[in-house]
């Protein structure tokens, strides 16, 4: 089935520099779906393509099955919210509002309904008047979305739409803007490099890197099965671990070796590795119970053993950073969901037990060891091995 | 986008073809008509000739040179001592206080060039406030002369051209950071080590700035000395004007110019090169 | 840590410096005396005589027409080059940016005999018209620069904005980029009239018989001392008319910052 935006195989340099490495993305009627990714990584060059004005070197856009690539951004019903909003200061917001209208030369009744429609929406009746320069940046990123709502777009573009505004602000637009979503149906496609905003609001995301896709899917799919090594870090924070197959225990589980690493530890094997197979795993940090006592073994279950070299109290959450095996720094969350100053919290130096499931371990199709996201993590003393072949069946 | 290089190009193509036109050509006209003869009626001769060139050694000219640079360089020399201090109090001044002393310097140099030297020329008049006010105080006898020399002309040089060192040195020291002052003094530099070594050093680009901006168009003087010099103080500027005029010399007044430009070349070229060599140094 | 003295006092003699020529001038127009060295009594007889010099009345004409042509022409020019200069950074409009910069520095003089050079080996007529040439030419260079400041303040992405919206190149420009430059345009006119009304060098150089303007007039008027309180009379309505200007500007100026919240 084909989507209603369909990116076919973009490509774009800036001279010698790939922005867009044959991208392709298939973005369906009225969802909002989120491009992420660090600084730099091509989003709003796609984005600038998808509304005009860039053209890829290589590649189609495609809305509602029609090919928009050579159409200029006057004549697509595309809109875009800048990163700045763009609104115009020498006219009023109603005027800013009206603008793409009465170029459409819609009739004058018409317009003035649409607007005041819009005002309602975006809660802005009582400020119609005003410049932009007498709002705050709140409101001038409602304008904008208004501004661009009003000619009723194919498809609404918004580029790190809150990136200008302060913390609480930011959140309280993330659900107006979801709330606007609702009420008009449009088909969002929303960048930001802020994976809570992108979480919180998206029903896909794709996750960019250097100007290539590395994966699409929900929130929940790409947090807690990350194929790659760059998705996995980009996206929250994860334990990676390289190893061996040494032993397929049955069609769901298997044993694996890792070096310098003392127990076999067991995974879920839903990429259906052979034996002897190389495998680059994730263990995302909340997945870890920590205890000072040895938990009660469990066939389904790994504990290792080791030494609490740093914890870091986060008031919802601590964070205690591990040594296992002198080369492992494992990093484990724990929620409080009791009253804290009641209970003795294990600190600094002490010795622990960490355990988790095996089903809560994820094997990534592709390690990178060159990837910036990893370098965080670099302390854990990650094995000199070459990364391997995946070999995903 | 192609279509947007084309249409850049056809926007600047106006103003690029007027200024090719009535300005590079004409200035390269300058260089050119030195080498042409003169004819009689004050238009051109036929051919080509070197003797213009010649007739520059005539011992009259290397005397005036030397005076315009002279006049120049004091000139540029008193606008930069006068204008750092101003500056230097302007820029620390309370914000309102700024503005209106901005306005109180910009004000007189918005009323004519020409009426601002008459006025002096007024003051420094034989029978003038001026003069009246220092013989009564017993400074001056009755028969000093106050115009028609070169002491008047610079005065009235420094007057007109101190704003020109003034916008730039006040745009520098009002950015200073006047914290690294602080640090100086701090760090155990007296107040005149600390001027020296940090301030000066700070507003280094205002001061260049300042100099380029006073000195191009001292060198280029010709309405001073013409109404408040005598004989005994012409300038460069005087003599092209004179040729161009008095004697229907134009070829002549042509290599005049050609020498008042390089003349001013030479410190633009010197700036650019010392900055050039400051960024390249820093790379 | 004490402040020196030395930058206040500076200020004082200098702004004394500045007026003191100006205020006698003024005294000086009121002046029965004609050297202005002493006070001989009020009289109002040299705008009297101002008045009723014709030539005087002339000069201004032609300074007027002059000035209103070549800020037109410069303002179109110098605003159409500052938009091409801000747009691109290639080697053509790395020349163009020294074509516009030049003038800037170069003493006028050089500029009034280039340009007198000039016309006389094409056997242009001096007159109107080659003033008004050589006003359009170098008033190009500072609009260009006024307006040039005001394009760095605009954000290109507003006009990304209006193509959004479905505006063409047209639309965007009238409706969104000019409002937007109006303020730097129109400083740009105001300063091209004012630098046209004021030139003298130039203008002396390529003005023709019968051309003169106001500052050429004064200059001609200033080499005969008989004229020297006529001048003053002449100077001092002048000094009004810009204070006039000045303070107007500041004033609508203030209001208009009082709109703001
Ligand atoms: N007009 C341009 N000319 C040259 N390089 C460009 C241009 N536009 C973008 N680039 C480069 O292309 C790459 C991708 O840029 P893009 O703006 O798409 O990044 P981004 O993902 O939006 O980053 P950010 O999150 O910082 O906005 C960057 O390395 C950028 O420097
Ligand atoms: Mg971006």
């Amino acid at each position: 089935m084909s989507g209603f935006l369909e990116f076919e195989g973009i490509s774009k340099s800036f001279g010698d520099l790939k922005a867009l490495d044959n991208v392709s993305l298939s973005i369906r009627q009225g969802e909002i779906f989120s491009l992420l990714g660090p600084s730099g990584c091509g989003k709003t060059t796609l984005l600038r393509i998808c509304a005009g004005f860039e053209m890829p070197d290589a590649g189609r856009v495609l809305l509602n099955g029609k090919d928009i690539t050579d159409l200029p951004p006057n004549r697509r019903a595309v809109n875009t919210i800048f990163q700045n909003y763009a609104l115009f200061p020498n006219m009023t917001l109603r005027e800013n509002i009206a603008f793409g209208l009465q170029i459409a030369k819609v009739p004058k009744k018409e317009i003035a309904d649409r607007v005041e429609t819009m005002l309602q929406l975006v809660q802005l009746e009582h400020h119609a008047h005003k410049r932009p320069h007498q709002i705050s940046g709140g409101q001038k990123q409602r304008v904008a979305i208004a501004r661009a709502l009003v000619n009723r777009p194919q498809v609404l573009l918004l580029d790190e739409p809150l990136a200008a505004l302060d913390l609480k602000l930011r959140q309280r637009m993330l659900v107006e803007l979801d709330g606007i979503h609702d009420e008009v149906g449009t088909t969002f496609v929303y960048v930001t490099h802020d994976q809570s905003e992108a979480m919180g609001l998206s029903d896909r995301i794709a996750v960019f890197n250097h100007g290539v896709v590395e994966q699409v899917g929900s929130s929940t799919e790409i947090y807690e099965a990350p194929r790659t090594s760059f998705t996995a870090a980009f996206i929250g924070d994860t334990n990676f671990f390289n190893g061996r197959v040494c032993e397929r225990i049955d069609s769901e589980y298997c044993q694996i070796e890792i070096e310098g690493l003392e127990p076999r530890l067991r995974f879920f094997n839903d990429k259906n590795l052979r034996e002897q197979v190389r495998v680059d795993l994730s263990v995302r940090p909340e997945k870890f119970s920590i205890s000072r006592t040895q938990p009660a073994p469990d066939p389904l279950s790994n504990t290792l053993r080791g030494t609490v070299e740093d914890v870091i109290y986060l008031g919802s959450h601590t964070k205690w950073w591990v040594r296992v095996n002198e080369e492992y720094l494992i990093s484990v969350t724990s929620q409080h969901s009791r009253f804290l100053l009641d209970s003795k919290p294990i600190r600094w130096n002490e010795a622990v037990w960490i355990s988790w499931h095996a089903d809560d371990g994820y094997m990534l199709e592709r390690y990178d060891e060159n990837d910036e996201a990893l370098l965080v993590l670099s302390d854990a003393g990650l094995p000199d091995d070459i990364p391997p072949d995946e070999e995903a069946e | 986008m192609p279509g947007q290089r084309m249409k850049g190009w056809m926007i600047s193509l106006p103003s690029m073809a007027w200024l090719t036109v009535f300005f590079l050509l004409p200035t390269l006209m300058i260089f050119i008509i030195a080498f042409k003869p003169a004819n009689p009626l004050g238009g051109l001769g036929e051919g080509w000739t070197l003797r213009t060139w010649l007739e520059l050694g005539n011992p009259n000219y290397p005397s005036i040179i030397w005076r315009t640079l002279r006049l120049s360089f004091y000139c540029t020399a008193a606008c930069i001592l006068l204008g750092i201090p101003f500056s230097y109090y302007i820029a620390r001044a309370p914000e309102r206080r700024q503005r209106a002393l901005l306005l109180l310097v910009i004000i007189p140099f918005w009323t004519n060039f020409l009426i601002r030297v008459f006025a002096w020329k007024a003051v420094l008049h034989p029978e003038g406030a001026l003069k009246h006010m220092l013989v009564a105080v017993g400074i001056a006898s009755p028969d000093t002369m106050l115009l028609y020399n070169e002491w008047a002309v610079l005065l009235v040089m420094v007057y007109t051209y101190l704003p020109f060192a003034i916008m730039p040195l006040y745009a520098a020291i009002e950015k200073f950071d006047f914290a690294l002052l602080d640090a100086a003094l701090d760090l155990g530099a007296g107040r005149a080590t600390a001027m020296r070594r940090v301030f000066l050093p700070g507003i280094r680009r205002g001061i260049q700035t300042a100099v380029l901006m006073v000195l191009i168009p001292a060198l280029g003087s010709y309405v001073i000395p013409d109404i408040l010099g005598g004989p005994s103080s012409e300038m460069l500027g005087n003599k092209i004007a004179q040729r161009a005029f008095a004697d229907r010399n134009l070829p002549h007044s042509a290599a005049l110019s050609a020498l008042l430009c390089l003349c001013v070349m030479l410190p633009m070229l010197m700036g650019t090169l010392l900055r050039r060599k400051r960024t390249g140094g820093a790379a | 840590m004490k402040r020196s003295r030395l930058p206040g006092l500076t200020v004082l003699i200098l702004l004394v410096f500045f007026y003191l020529p100006i205020v006698i001038l003024v005294i000086n127009s009121f002046n029965l005396h004609k050297y202005g060295g002493e006070w001989s009594g009020f009289t109002l007889k040299w705008y009297v005589r101002l008045f009723q010099d014709d030539a005087v009345w002339h000069a201004l004409r032609n300074s007027l027409i002059i000035a209103g042509v070549s800020t037109a022409a410069s303002t179109v020019l110098g605003t159409l080059a500052a938009y091409a200069l801000h747009r691109s950074n290639d080697r053509f409009q790395k020349i163009h940016h020294g074509l516009i910069y030049m003038p800037l520095v170069l003493p006028d003089i050089l500029m009034g005999m280039s340009l007198l050079l000039f016309f006389v080996a094409v056997g242009f007529q001096l007159g109107l018209t080659s003033i008004c040439i050589a006003h359009i030419t170098f008033c190009i260079s500072y609009v260009a620069m006024v307006v040039l400041a005001r394009l760095q303040d605009f954000d290109f992405s507003m006009m990304e904005a209006a193509y959004d919206l479905g505006a063409n190149s047209w639309t965007a420009t009238t409706r969104v980029l000019l409002p937007a430059l109006a303020p730097g345009i129109t400083a740009g006119a105001l300063l091209a009239f004012t630098l046209s009304i004021d030139d003298f060098v130039i203008t002396f150089f390529v003005a023709g018989p019968g051309s003169s303007t106001l500052p050429v007039h004064i200059y001609s008027m200033m080499k005969h001392s008989r004229f020297m309180p006529v001048i003053n009379a002449l100077s001092t309505l002048l000094l009004l008319v810009t204070f006039v200007a000045v303070g107007s500007s500041q004033l609508i100026n203030k209001q208009k910052g009082a709109d703001l919240p």
